[in-house]
Parts: C-alpha cells; sequence; structure tokens
C-alpha cells in the first residue's frame, strides 16, 4: 500500500501514468513528453513497476510500457458508486421536496 | 490544500428549490429519509436516528436481495448549514467514510455541497497520498466513459 500511495505522490509519475491512461508507450516516447533525462524518468517508471501500476513488455529491443490500473480498482469503484448513489439521492431528495409542496398547496386549498 | 483533502473524495453540487431548514431537516427526519433513500428502486426503507452529535442512525434499505443496513455516528448538526455523519454500509464496499453535507442560501433556492471522503486508516496514509484523488478522479472518468459507451 505504501509503495502504492507514494508512487502517486509525485506529479511527474502521475503524468506518466496520464500518458500510458491514453494508449501503450515505449519508454524513450514517454522520455520525450518530459523536461527531464531518459535515465530520471526511468527511475520513476521503476517505481511504478514496484507499484504494480506500470508493466513492461520487451519486444525486440523497444521497451513498451502499459498502464495497470487494478491496484486502483478497488477505490475508484468506490468513487463511481458514491457519486452515482448521493447523485441519485439528491435526485430524489429534491422530488421529495416538491411533492410535499404540492400536497401542502393543495391541503390550503381545500 | 492539507492531506486529508487529497484522499479519494466524491464532491457533489445540486441546487433545489426550498429553504436551508426545509431540506436540512429533511436529513434527519425517519419519515423523508424513508422515502428519498431508496436508491434503484428499493421497494421499502426503514429508518431510526437519534439527531444529536455522537448520536447514531440506522437506514436500512429492504432491497429485492435482501435488507441493506447503512449505520452512522452524527459528526456536527449545524442546522441549517451543515451536517457530518459517518457512513458505514454493511456490504462489500464497507470503508471508514464520512459525509459532510453543506446548505447555501442561493436566491429563492439552497445550494447543497455534498462531500463523502474515505478516511485515512494511519496517518501514514494520509501523507503519502498527494495527488492521490487526481490520478483516481481519473480513472473513475474513464471507467464511467467507458461504462457509458457500453
Amino acid at each position: 500500500m505504501d509503495n502504492l500511495l507514494g508512487a502517486v505522490a509525485d506529479s511527474t509519475r502521475r503524468a506518466i501514468l496520464a500518458r500510458l491512461a491514453a494508449g501503450d508507450a515505449r519508454v524513450t516516447e514517454v522520455a520525450a513528453d518530459f523536461p527531464i533525462s531518459l535515465n530520471s524518468v526511468s527511475k520513476h517508471v521503476r517505481m511504478l513497476e514496484r507499484a504494480g501500476l506500470v508493466r513492461r513488455t520487451v519486444r525486440g529491443r523497444d521497451h513498451v510500457l502499459s498502464l495497470d490500473a487494478a491496484p486502483l480498482a478497488e477505490a475508484a469503484a468506490w468513487i463511481a458508486h458514491y457519486q452515482r448513489f448521493w447523485d441519485d439521492r439528491l435526485e430524489a431528495l429534491d422530488k421529495f421536496v416538491k411533492e410535499k409542496r404540492k400536497q401542502t398547496r393543495k391541503r390550503k386549498q381545500q | 490544500m492539507n492531506d486529508v483533502a487529497n484522499v479519494p473524495k466524491v464532491v457533489l453540487r445540486r441546487e433545489i428549490a426550498a429553504p436551508a431548514k426545509e431540506l436540512f431537516d429533511a436529513w434527519l427526519d425517519p419519515a423523508s429519509l424513508a422515502v428519498w433513500m431508496r436508491p434503484g428502486g428499493t421497494p421499502r426503507t426503514t429508518v431510526t436516528v437519534d439527531p444529536r452529535v455522537g448520536g447514531q442512525f440506522e437506514i436500512v434499505m429492504h432491497t429485492a436481495s435482501g435488507p441493506i443496513p447503512h449505520t452512522g455516528t452524527y459528526k456536527e448538526i449545524d442546522r441549517p448549514r451543515r451536517l457530518a455523519f459517518t457512513w458505514n454500509p454493511a456490504h462489500a464496499l464497507q470503508i471508514d467514510s464520512l459525509v459532510t453535507v453543506e446548505f447555501r442560501p442561493a436566491r429563492g433556492a439552497t445550494e447543497i455541497v455534498l462531500t463523502h471522503e474515505r478516511l485515512p486508516s494511519q496517518e501514514a496514509v494520509a501523507k503519502h497520498t498527494k495527488g492521490w484523488s487526481d490520478i483516481l478522479e481519473l480513472l473513475a472518468e474513464s471507467y464511467r466513459e467507458v461504462r457509458s459507451t457500453a
């Protein structure tokens, strides 16, 4: 868990994850996007690999990186679940209040 | 930005055409909660509340596949401005979490700002969570896109 949280704690590593979320890329392609040396990009990538967030496949001379979001999936699912849950509840509260006001008006008219 | 603000969380805003007091009370009244706490066509919800700081509530959603109890403790009751409570559902997604509901008057209506955050289980985790929510939001976003196009 510490590995995971430490890995996403750095803005360069988050940017690498965002880049890989858009699609697989070679180490050299990722490095070209950042104003830092290939060597430091490689270090960041190794940290992400240790956290289980990035996988490396060697194809000939190319090292292709891909994102593995599984370690974050449980937390992402929590967020997706509650975004929908509370959005629906607030919608229901809105309806409930409107309905209550309608009934109060009717009662007054009778 | 403090560390807790970076723990995974959900923030929602909605404007409802009713006074803040009326909306605030709907969150603490068992009869009201029983009506609008019925997600996904839950036929019946039963509610007990002890509406004071430190008091507990229980919202049981009686779904087709069985009752799902949600319990929590009121942390803050500031009528009609702010309400905070812990939220512990008895299912697989059970994680210590805190819900804060703010009621802001907005020209004949009230803006509700709801924040639901997972609580860090230990201080050490909180110290490492800078930017945690950014990446999770990104992933949650892509997850929603996948679902909506499926």
